[in-house]
């Protein structure tokens, strides 16, 4: 503790700090983890991460590997230079998936049949990060002035403007590129190469998840020691008041200009990697979707937070591989219903209440049902252990589609109304609440549990955590003094 | 000159601006009172087509209503804005307030999570299909015209409501109470609060009014497009948004204006530039580009005074 | 010294992870192949159930699309189980979100999340999909054969020779017949090619207008996003003089909302002629001047009659093709299950045996050396208002 006085912490009011540190002292297994985590020093840190990720792709299947591993381990690279622009420096760049593409665009035409160069990764890959931090100069010189949203707007239209040029930019007939075929047009760039380190052939998944596991622990480390420079406390100082840190005489604009070439680059490294990965380089790959994802992986991990990164990575590429198989997904949906029950109600009366009302109403339900229509319980129960137990307890009519959209709609309002009421009503108006949504899941969103399910559940997560811990899980909260 | 084809431009242009006009009210309008940039605006809008394709299909669809078309076009009208302007209370009330004191990045993920949540919620419940409006069984594919200038009933339809719209909320921000309400909070919340004025309030209902133009705006596309989808809201908000800022973001005049000149720029570059329509959005946003990086506080836009 | 410490750290486990990596490195390099080629001759015993896996979108943007292949591929397993007793097909999906927000990234996890039981499988659907999805399903071994993939140099470049099919001609076939009718039987002088920039389209118009400008016809080419239903501008562009508009588009109601907008424009009288993506009563709907390159299908086939039936209103013709390909796919399995095993090399050089005398499409099903059809053939249909009826 005395040695955090000496050191001043850049952007936590200490009193701020310490009242924050007051509520949240966490009781306890989770608060033992914490403060664990809290006091460990940095590489102990890095090894929680290190260790488990080097042992996974010896004891996973190829598939689960690359589901589960590489993609992660891309989306965290992507998420550790979006870190910099957005976390460390809190500049809004909506334009960073170019970036990305530029990486990956520029290594598959370096290093594949298109252009008939056949670069080693070496050289190909500095290029490609090269490209990349060189265009993140181009489109942020002109920005550099630019004030939070208008930031914002500028990169996301240059973020479009990338989509659109390279699905066009194989025919081009106009000055200066007279019908030369830059990109592969809507086609893409197909037979990319493997990466080729020094002649390390990477081209398996357990491959190219050791490379990128290096990559990123690589970036990872430089952007600690970054963080803790003499720059990126500048960066941290900008991010909380640019004009106090003008007034310091800090150089705000080459600062700004330099963290939005530090991401761009990071990007561009994930985006050469991820090129030979897909052996292609496709324009769809780069839209705002990917962009949205990645965000999100770095808000809900807490913004300037390299560990957050990581898991947020987890959660936001995890969570729906989890549930593209719905019997793996309806686990998952009542253990988290489960978990939810348990944390949220409070004391045990309640909580007995709760439990025993929500079980009593579903079996009550599902008897009268049984004995008067005997249309409601003559669904079809889906595959799996657990569907057929809770089919037990969920009415399960034959042919729900109308009925179970009322009740995805319902759901939300019950859950909305839930927020604002207090006390024994909450409780009582618990029960209906965990019935209907397990309704609505039995009968509606299970079955969707490959698309839109995953992806609406991904923006329900988002919009709680931001209310619940607006600064992200390992984000640290701060105050914006007016 | 060929008259025909600008002649068809502009309108096409003033039509499609008039939508644009519209959604940019509403991002103008939240950002002047909340500086939050309301990204689930274009998925209200989105929701908007589908309530207006709901209660036309209430009223007996568009080749048989029940009552006459007309009938039938005000009340889709007035059921869409009437959702919507109730979606963006809820969404304000349950997505946005609780972080009013938070981060200013907070918000803005908030508000990319509604987006995600209403666009996926759509997709379940409407389905991946298109909806047709089939506007010509309804009103007719009749064209009236004055020389060269060609307007359909739809188009019509859409500017006048447009025109009709704007000047109702001109009117209620600038004589109503709660117009004062709003300008008074827009310029400044906590002097505002501290006059008695119901901050909370006041920002729903501008949440309310807002949304409720993005429904209008839906119903219109609907009508003269003729197809709506689960992802129309994307690409409609980002050039409401453009609209927005080229007229100077919290401007309501200015994103009127912006909303046109977005809409003209759009068919103008289609018809006259080299491979326009592939590079529609491109022309857009180098427009939108130049205009913030020679006048950033957009055409009509008061420039900032940074306070400290 | 407080500083220092994590660094000197943090260098010795990448040292540490670096040294690891390379470890695993030479030996998977050795190990590789020989752990890919006992994966594709393993055999599995075909039992009561076997699985066939099915790459589709889903969801996402074109789930419109996706939807039909699915219904279809699910219509010939229901098909196939009903009369095969000695073992029962199994179709598992993966969704590929096809312009999703995970791009063709989420096509690659669909396919790797197919089990070891899985023997061929039916599509990816798109032809970025397949480039994508091709280095997963080749290191797997397995068949894939698509009922939509029709962009040309995916077969002809050898990259997955022997491993993908489709039952669908590639471009070449469908831009050489429809720039024949477009010149010879509607004998146009000024066509005007609209794409939606994607890949599928593009490429299809870029060979349409090669072919048109040789035959000395003027063409025009214009592009819009798929995104966008706003057409007013871009038609305000065609000139009134103009004979055909063609639009190889991928979404019918784009293609209706453009000739809706065509009329309303006063420009209805101009000839609109689609692509397979857009063979659907939805376009043909449009009006009695509208046109349509498509596959035979023969609507008068007892199998159409009967899916059509089965799923109520129009015939999903879009997934015809892949009906077909798990018609390809499934027979495949059941001649390598003959002896109680197959393996997937097994099943791969079954389907490349394939000899359909006829089919779904009208043509017979047989592969040349690149896994194209060899008999290619597009047929050239009119809408008589409310549905499309073949002309050529």
């Amino acid at each position: 503790m005395a040695d955090d006085v000496t050191q001043p912490r850049i952007g936590v009011d200490e009193w701020v700090a310490s009242v924050e540190g007051k509520r949240e002292r966490y009781r306890g297994p989770v608060g033992w983890l914490r403060r664990g985590w809290d006091s460990s020093p940095p590489a102990a840190r890095l090894l929680v991460f290190v260790v488990p990720a080097v042992i996974f792709p010896f004891v996973t299947s190829e598939g689960n590997l690359f589901r589960y591993g590489l993609i992660t381990l891309l989306y965290a690279l992507l998420g550790l230079g979006l870190n910099v622009t957005v976390g460390f420096a809190g500049l809004l760049d909506l334009g960073y998936i170019a970036f990305f593409g530029f990486g990956a665009y520029t290594y598959g035409y370096v290093a594949s049949a298109h252009a008939n160069h056949h670069w080693p990764a070496e050289l190909a890959i500095p290029l490609a990060i090269a490209v990349a931090a060189a265009v993140g100069f181009i489109v942020g010189f002109p920005s550099r002035r630019l004030v939070g949203d208008y930031l914002a707007i500028v990169t996301l239209f240059f973020g479009q403007a990338f989509v659109v040029f390279v699905n066009n930019a194989n025919r081009i007939n106009f000055w200066p590129f007279n019908h030369t075929d830059l990109t592969g047009g809507a086609n893409g760039l197909d037979n990319i190469d493997p990466l080729n380190v020094f002649g390390w052939k990477v081209n398996t998944t357990k491959e190219f998840y050791l490379f990128t596991l290096g990559a990123f622990l690589l970036v990872m480390i430089v952007l600690y020691f970054v963080s803790e420079s003499r720059t990126g406390r500048a960066w941290k100082a900008l991010r909380e008041d640019p004009l106090a840190a003008e007034v310091m005489s800090m150089p705000v604009n080459r600062l700004k200009l330099m963290a939005f070439v530090f991401g761009a680059g990071i990007a561009g490294f994930a985006g050469a990697i991820y090129g030979s990965v897909q052996t292609g380089a496709f324009p769809g790959d780069y839209d705002i979707g990917l962009l949205i994802t990645i965000y999100a992986i770095v808000i809900l991990g807490g913004a300037g937070s390299l560990a957050g990164v990581i898991v947020g990575a987890l959660i936001v590429n995890g969570v729906p591989e989890l549930l593209r198989d719905s019997n793996q997904a309806e686990w998952l949906f009542y253990t988290a219903l489960v978990i939810l029950v348990l944390a949220k109600v409070r004391p045990w009366q309640k909580l007995v209440v709760v439990v025993g009302g929500t079980l009593g109403l579903g079996f009550a339900l599902h008897a009268i049902a049984d004995a008067w229509f005997p249309r409601w319980t003559a669904g079809q129960p889906n595959d799996g252990k657990l569907a057929h137990w809770v089919s037990h307890w969920m009415v399960l009519p034959s042919h729900a589609t109308q009925l179970a959209n009322w009740a995805y709609v319902l759901t939300i309002a019950l859950i909305l109304v839930l927020t604002l009421l207090h006390g024994w009503w909450r409780t009582i108006v618990f029960i209906p609440t965990i019935y209907v949504a397990a309704f609505a899941w039995e009968n509606l969103l299970v079955e969707n549990t490959a698309g839109a399910t995953r992806f609406l559940l991904l923006g329900a997560l988002l919009v709680v955590l931001m209310n619940v811990r607006p600064q992200g899980l390992f984000g640290t909260a701060r105050v914006e003094i007016v | 000159m060929n008259w025909s084809l600008f002649w068809d431009l502009t309108v096409s242009g003033v039509t499609l601006g008039s939508v644009y006009a519209l959604v940019a009210l509403g991002y103008s309008m939240v950002y002047g009172i909340l500086k939050l940039l309301n990204f689930a605006h274009g998925d209200v809008y989105m929701i908007g087509a589908f309530m207006g394709w709901f209660a036309l299909h209430w009223l007996g669809g568009p080749v048989n209503p029940s009552v006459t078309a007309g009938l039938v076009v005000v009340f889709m009208f007035v059921f869409a804005m009437l959702a919507c302007g109730g979606l963006g209370v809820v969404i304000e009330r349950f997505a946005y307030r609780p972080l009013r004191n938070a981060p200013r990045i907070a918000p803005l993920i908030s508000a990319l999570g509604v987006s995600f949540f209403l666009q996926n919620s759509a997709l379940l419940l409407f389905g991946a299909n298109f909806r047709d409006y089939d506007t010509f069984d309804l009103i007719g594919a009749k064209t009236y015209n004055y020389k060269d200038i060609f307007l359909s009933v739809p188009q019509i339809l859409t500017i006048v409501s447009a025109i009709g719209l704007m000047v109702g909320l001109t009117l209620l921000v600038a004589r109503t109470k709660i117009g004062k309400a709003m300008r008074a909070t827009s310029f400044d919340r906590e002097a505002a609060s501290m006059m008695g004025i119901d901050v909370d309030r006041v920002i729903a209902s501008t949440f309310f009014i807002g949304s409720a133009l993005a429904g209008a705006a839906g119903v219109m596309f609907g009508l003269v497009f003729g197809q709506i989808y689960h992802f129309m809201g994307f690409l409609a908000g980002l050039k409401g948004f453009t609209a927005a800022v080229i007229g100077g973001i919290g401007s309501i005049p200015g994103a009127m204006l912006g909303g046109l000149l977005v809409g003209l720029a759009e068919s103008y570059a289609t018809g006259y530039l080299p491979q326009g329509s592939t590079f529609q959005n491109l022309y857009v946003f180098a427009l939108l580009i130049a205009i913030i990086i020679i006048r950033p506080q957009g055409l009509l836009g008061k420039a900032d005074v940074n306070k400290v | 010294m407080r500083r220092r410490a994590p660094a000197i750290a943090a260098l010795v486990v990448l040292a540490a992870l670096a040294s690891v990596a390379a470890a695993s490195a030479t030996v998977d390099r050795a190990a590789a192949p020989s752990a890919a080629a006992s994966a594709d001759r393993q055999l599995i015993s075909c039992g009561k159930v076997v699985t066939m896996g099915m790459l589709a979108p889903i969801t996402g943007p074109a789930a419109s699309l996706g939807k039909p292949q699915v219904d279809w591929a699910k219509y010939y397993v229901a098909q196939h189980n009903k009369v095969n007793k000695k073992h029962k097909l199994r179709l598992q999906f993966g969704d590929t979100v096809l312009g999703g927000p995970g791009g063709t990234a989420e096509a690659v996890k669909a396919a790797q999340s197919f089990g070891g039981n899985v023997l061929g499988v039916v599509g990816p659907a798109g032809s970025n999909e397949v480039k994508a999805t091709t280095a997963t399903l080749k290191g797997a071994g397995l068949a894939f054969v698509s009922g939509s993939a029709t962009n040309t140099t995916i077969t002809t470049d050898g990259t997955r020779t022997g491993f993908f099919f489709r039952t669908v001609p590639p471009d070449a076939q469908q831009s050489k017949d429809v720039s024949t009718y477009i010149t010879k039987t509607l004998k146009a002088k000024d066509v005007y090619i609209i794409d939606d920039q994607e890949a599928y389209s593009t490429g299809l118009a870029d060979e349409v207008q090669s072919q048109l400008k040789a035959a000395g016809v003027s063409v025009s080419r214009d592009g819009v996003s798929q995104q966008q239903s706003d057409f007013s501008a871009l038609i305000a562009k065609i000139p009134r003089s103009t004979d055909v508009v063609y639009i190889p588009w991928q979404l019918p109601p784009k293609g209706k909302a453009l000739g809706e907008q065509m009329r309303s424009a006063g420009k209805g009288s101009i000839k609109l002629m689609g692509s397979d993506g857009l063979f659907d009563p939805d376009f043909a709907s449009v009006g009695t001047n509208v046109y349509d390159s498509f596959f035979p299908v023969s609507s008068k086939s007892a199998v159409v009659k009967a899916f059509t039936k089965s799923h109520g209103g129009n015939g999903e013709f879009f997934g015809a093709p892949s009906y077909v390909a798990a018609q390809v796919v499934g027979q495949a399995i059941d001649r390598a299950c003959k002896n109680g095993t197959a393996s997937r090399a097994e099943v791969r050089a079954q389907v490349r045996k394939t000899n359909l005398k006829t089919s779904l499409l009208g043509i017979p099903i047989s592969y040349d050396k690149f896994g194209d059809i060899k008999r290619k053939k597009f047929g050239i249909w009119k809408s008589n208002g409310t549905d499309f009826k073949p002309v050529g």
